[in-house]
């Protein structure tokens, strides 16, 4: 695993807290991870296509 | 054109594809292409003959090294076995392509700073590499839908038929 810093606003930190108390989600850790997958997962789509265009783009003009 | 010198790693994605597409052979100005062994099995499964049909091409291979960075994104990108066997070989080299249709590992591979490409980039690079012709691709791209389990939405694939045709050679 990796560490990151980051800056969250104070808002957006206090209702996942909330989450955590509540026992929703074991720690703000696991919280921010699970963010991040949905947010890939829910963007999968859009992120394919684009990636397809990135592809085209190096069959066309690529070095290598 | 001569044989291009990045270290190449195909997970099972542009294998079957190609292969459905009887392009295979575009792999050939590659010096050869490591399949990792969960990727070997599963195009084994999925295509029994076309691993030993191109033997000049495929060497099955494990990876040397674990890297901690790959093991740490495998959640995050919900990477299959294979996928991680494929990022875990690029990563013991400077240079590494990974060749992949699946998107995670793509992301993935962005994260670690391997270039990575899927089917549609490597049939278009024949174009440049000549080892097909224009019309040859755009008739292979036309047969996408009907001749291959890759899924592409109609109308992009249609932009990338009218950007391809659009070239020059």
């Amino acid at each position: 695993m990796s560490a990151v810093q980051t800056n969250i606003p104070d808002q957006l930190l206090e209702q996942a807290q909330l989450f955590v108390q509540e026992g929703w989600i074991t720690n703000i850790d696991a919280l921010i991870v699970e963010a991040m997958r949905r947010y890939l997962d829910s963007h999968r789509e859009v992120i394919a296509e684009q990636l397809i265009r990135e592809d085209i783009d190096w069959g066309l003009h690529g070095q290598d | 054109m001569g044989k291009t010198r990045a270290f190449v790693v195909a997970d099972a994605g542009p294998i079957i594809h190609l292969d459905e597409l009887g392009c295979l052979d575009i792999l050939y100005d590659f010096e050869q292409v490591s399949v990792p062994e969960a990727v070997w099995r599963e195009v084994g499964h999925h295509r029994p003959r076309t691993l030993e049909a191109f033997s000049a091409l495929f060497v099955r291979a494990s990876p040397r090294i674990v890297s901690p960075l790959v093991t740490a994104l495998t959640p995050l990108y919900t990477l299959h076995r294979g996928e991680q066997e494929a990022l875990h070989l690029c990563m013991e080299f400077r240079d590494s392509l990974l060749l992949t249709d699946d998107t995670a590992a793509r992301l993935a591979a962005k994260a670690l700073g391997i270039a990575a490409h899927g089917t549609l980039g490597l049939l278009v690079r024949a174009i440049r590499q000549k080892t097909r012709s224009r019309s040859e691709v755009l008739a292979v791209l036309r047969a996408i839908p009907t001749r291959t389990t890759l899924h592409i939405r109609p109308s992009l694939l249609a932009e990338v038929i009218t950007e391809v045709d659009a070239g020059t050679d």
